[in-house]
């Protein structure tokens, strides 16, 4: 299959000001990550605050300059391009992002909000930029009267409709989700998956969805890759993530995640202690060793690579070849998958 | 926000109402100067000097026998145009300092911010002096001088302004759409941050108004017969024990203007922009 | 005999726009040493319910009517300074952004402290060692240099615990927990929920979990009841609500989960949007987004009737 994107050893790092007399640090967001996303497909990206999904998201769509590491759109090299000569993807590309009231400008009405993407990109005609945009509400599911509304005047819902049909007014071949159901309500929230999934068909789109929420991950994504501390610990098909979980911080991230069946009430769980360690000075040898019950001399001193553990199912860790932590994994997904 | 809305509020917040009914009314005073003022500010009638307030002459004459009451209503239109004049020379030296400090950041918008510090750090009616023994005394010159001394402000607002909008979504939202630092900057950024200069405006007028008649008051602005507040003030204060009304009333109205200013730019700031903190 | 039996409790807030019925007729009974949930989508009214019951409602806010009988004694009739002493003591309230609720420039050892010195009269050696204990309590290792720490140098988690630690100080018959993992992440959420449990089951005391997750509610809760605009309009038991929800609008919400469907599949979901709490639609507030919506449904409010034992809802199709 084609890749649309391809990612190589890609890393970001800030800079932050310590205090008034302290020290600048690093802040290393996104370290070290390989991947690639095939056309017409959702990758997930799985992992909790602060983990560098996000900066992700914007480093693939080069909303910011990435320290080192290499970026590929459709066989082009985008990493070190000025804004200028990167207005071509700007146009294959579109982001959604977690908070539609935040992501909107509160003083441009919808008009002139879904109006903005065509005109930047020489569609100048008033019909054909009328007949887009109505074109656009209907695909979305909004009514014509809201053109002239703002923002605050429309509910969440909605202005994440109106974000969605911002970021595909130009037909784009690339959508990153960046958590776009996150701050909405559950009723809200499967209108929005629904939208996203049938535009999805229709389009042809490719999807890069970000989000913490594995239950939303797994009814979207056909892939998964699960982040931890700016690094890619484990990545794999849907299904054999699922149903083959290897990594020990999957696997506490998937027993963490309350699944709404009070069945489930009594499976014992996998929880680990402790809290995700500082981006400034990230633990030596794996990120996860501090709070991995199984972690032992060498995830203290050596960083585990990426490696193929199964087919198509890549793992970082050392000892996934002694440890079994199914037992916690499988009961619980069955139990999700049962019910089709 | 709806014309109405703004209204609706502005009537909950009564304090801000009655800032608005005493601008209007001085407005009104300055428009309607000609018609309102019984003699021409210069009328000189010296048979008549310094005539305590009567009917006929409701605040009095001065040691020229000019009517104070004329020249005080003349006044309002001076005062007005003057005080308008300075904000708008200061929003806009002021705003665009702050869009570019505020946008483009690192090493302009740290020069740009100690100018800004300096300027502010110095007392203005000094800076103002200096400036204006540079440039020579009149109202042009005032209104330069002070523009020129006062705008720090609205570079302060505006820049903390457009770095906060700076890391909001929809700026980001507007980079992935493909859109140019400029459109950002008109488009996006500007609009928002708007109603804090209108704010900013109505809180500066007073002060600004106060700044010209100090400096009129000093003999640098206004030169007679202008009927300028600040220098019927200096007029009068040669007279305050024996002709007290003369000083007194420009007085009363330089004070109630920059009330009706300070209570309109207060309810505006809660109405318009809740978080601006000057 | 329930520990908290609130009944009809109405709370509205005049605002500039029109009154608000923010709890429009809530009731609902929590049982000794369980864990009840409040589950709704946003606006539903649920934090303004436990903000009622602990009397915290302020102007433009007011408790219009209703009853919130605890231990047989009406909350909200009894005078404030009464009121004073069951709030932290009787009941507590956790919030969901702890760092809020924490006072910035006090330690975190004295900020749990404090209630406890005046309420039991304590002596200082005898409040730092009930402080350090409930720091072991909330599981922060490292008791004595923690209670040392400012709030600011603590993440949000040993926040949260913090917040638990000081609304645990004075030993409440009922902890109000407002969303308390909201702004974790997963695995901390699962921590601290944990905890949660576990002290919960030590101290026998009892829980109301207000939540939109219903996730939680499944993993934790004991008993639910759901709200939509301002009233409750389905309780019972999780395994009963979850096997057979009656109200259609907690139907429709628990189809809206993706859960149970084929990867990729169309979700189910509800037509509509909530309505504006300013002008919540007649009769039965989820007429205009229901399928099985009848004329008498837009005319008349449905009663909240016990339609099987302990499962209550309040929908035309089950009245008898």
């Amino acid at each position: 299959m084609e890749h649309l994107v391809e990612v190589q050893d890609l890393k970001k790092s800030f800079l932050t000001k310590g205090g008034i007399f302290g020290k600048s640090s690093d802040v290393k967001a996104v370290d070290g990550v390989d991947l690639y996303l095939n056309k017409g497909e959702t990758l997930g990206v799985v992992g909790e605050s602060g983990c560098g999904k996000t900066t992700l998201g914007r480093l693939v769509l080069r909303l910011i300059k990435p320290t080192s590491g290499k970026i590929n759109f459709d066989e082009v090299d985008i990493t070190n391009l000025s804004e200028r000569k990167l207005l071509w993807l700007r146009k294959r590309t579109g982001m959604v992002f977690q908070d539609p009231s935040a992501s909107l400008n509160p003083r441009m009405n919808i008009r002139s909000t879904l109006k903005r993407p065509l005109v930047v990109h020489g569609i100048k005609d008033k019909n054909t930029i009328q007949k887009r945009i109505i074109e656009m509400l209907e695909k979305v599911g909004l009514n014509e009267d809201q053109l002239e509304r703002f923002p605050h005047q429309i509910s969440g819902g909605q202005q994440q409709r109106v974000a969605i049909a911002r970021a595909i007014m130009l037909n784009p071949d690339l959508v990153v989700l960046d958590e776009p159901t996150s701050s909405l309500d559950v009723s809200v929230q499967a209108q929005i998956l629904n939208l996203l999934l049938k535009l999805q068909r229709d389009l042809n789109l490719t999807y890069l969805f970000i989000t913490h929420d594995l239950v939303v991950e797994r009814h979207v994504s056909d892939r998964i890759v699960v982040m931890y501390c700016g690094k890619i610990l484990e990545s794999a098909d849907t299904d054999e993530l699922l149903g083959n979980t290897m990594h020990p911080y999957t696997v506490s991230l998937f027993s963490s995640t309350p699944i709404p069946n009070p069945h489930l009430k009594s499976t014992n769980r996998f929880i680990v202690g402790g809290e995700p360690p500082s981006l400034i000075h990230p633990p030596r040898g794996c990120r996860f060793h501090p709070r991995c019950p199984y972690a032992e001399g060498k995830c203290k001193k050596v960083e585990p690579k990426l490696v193929e553990a199964a087919k198509d199912h890549f793992l970082a860790c050392h000892k996934f070849e002694e440890i079994d932590l199914l037992t916690y994994v499988k009961r619980f997904w069955k139990l999700m998958e049962r019910l089709n | 926000m709806k014309i109405s809305n703004i209204l609706r509020l502005m009537f909950g917040y009564r304090t801000s109402c009655i800032g608005a009914l005493i601008i209007l009314a001085v407005s009104s005073v300055a428009i309607a100067a000609d018609v309102i003022a019984p003699k021409h500010y210069s009328d000189v009638d010296i048979v008549k000097k310094l005539q305590p307030p009567s009917w006929k002459c409701i605040f009095g004459t001065d040691h020229y026998g000019r009517d104070v009451f004329s020249r005080v209503v003349y006044g309002t239109r001076i005062a007005l145009w003057v005080g308008l004049l300075v904000v708008l020379v200061e929003a806009l030296v002021g705003v665009g300092l702050g869009l570019i400090a505020g946008y483009y950041g690192g090493g302009l918008d740290k020069v740009i911010l100690a100018i800004t510090d300096m300027t502010w750090a110095l007392p203005p009616i000094v800076l103002a002096l200096g400036v204006i023994t540079l440039i020579g005394p009149g109202l042009t010159q005032v209104v330069a001088a002070i523009a020129l001394v006062s705008w720090p402000p609205f570079t302060r607002v505006v820049r903390a302004k457009m770095v906060s909008l700076k890391e909001r979504e929809f700026i980001l939202a507007a980079r992935s759409i493909g859109e140019s630092s400029l459109n950002i900057i008109f488009r996006y950024l500007l609009p928002n941050i708007v109603p804090s200069i209108i704010v900013l405006m109505t809180l500066t007028l007073p002060s600004a108004i106060l700044s010209t008649t100090a400096l009129s008051f000093l003999g640098f602005g206004a030169q007679p017969p202008t009927p300028d507040w600040g220098a019927m003030l200096s007029e009068g204060a040669a007279q305050l024990i024996i002709a007290p009304w003369i000083a007194t009333f420009p007085g009363i109205f330089i004070v109630i203007t920059a009330l009706g200013f300070n209570l309109l730019g207060d309810g505006l700031r809660d109405i318009l922009d809740p978080k601006l903190k000057i | 005999m329930p520990l908290l039996d609130v009944k009809g409790l109405k709370t509205y807030f005049y605002t500039n726009r029109g009154v608000v019925k923010a709890v429009d007729g809530a009731s609902f009974t929590v049982n000794e040493n369980e864990i009840f949930c409040l589950v709704g989508e946003t606006g539903c009214g649920k934090s303004v319910t436990a903000l009622s019951i602990m009397r915290l409602i302020f102007p433009p806010g007011k408790i219009l009517s209703g009853k919130a009988l605890y231990k047989e004694e009406d909350l909200l009739k009894i005078p404030e300074s009464e009121m004073q002493k069951i709030r932290g003591r009787e009941i507590s309230m956790v919030f969901q952004n702890p760092m809020n609720s924490l006072n910035p420039v006090f330690t975190i050892g004295y900020q749990i402290s404090e209630a406890p010195t005046v309420h039991f009269n304590l002596s200082k050696k005898e409040a730092w060692k009930r402080t350090t204990d409930l720091i072991r309590d909330v599981k922060i290792t490292d008791a004595d240099t923690r209670a040392k720490c400012y709030p600011h140098v603590l993440s949000g988690g040993m926040r949260q615990r913090t917040m638990m630690a000081m609304m645990l100080s004075c030993n409440p018959n009922l902890l109000i927990a407002d969303e308390p993992t909201t702004s974790l992440d997963v695995t901390i959420q699962a921590q601290i929920l944990d905890l949660l449990i576990e002290i919960k089951k030590k101290r026998r005391m009892s829980v109301i979990l207000i939540t939109h997750n219903f996730g939680l509610v499944a993993e934790f809760g004991d008993r639910v009841a759901v709200m939509y605009c301002g009233k409750v309009v389905e309780i019972g038991d999780v395994t009963t609500i979850f096997r057979n929800p009656l109200h259609p609008y907690t139907r429709g919400l628990l189809r809206c989960l993706p859960i149970g469907y084929k990867r990729k599949s169309k979700l189910g979901f509800i037509p509509g949007t909530l309505p504006s709490p300013i002008d919540t639609p007649s009769g039965c507030s989820f007429h205009p987004r229901c399928e099985h919506s009848t004329k008498s449904c837009k005319l008349r409010e449905p009663e909240l009737v016990e339609y099987e034992k302990n499962h209550f809802v309040a929908c035309h199709l089950y009245e008898r």
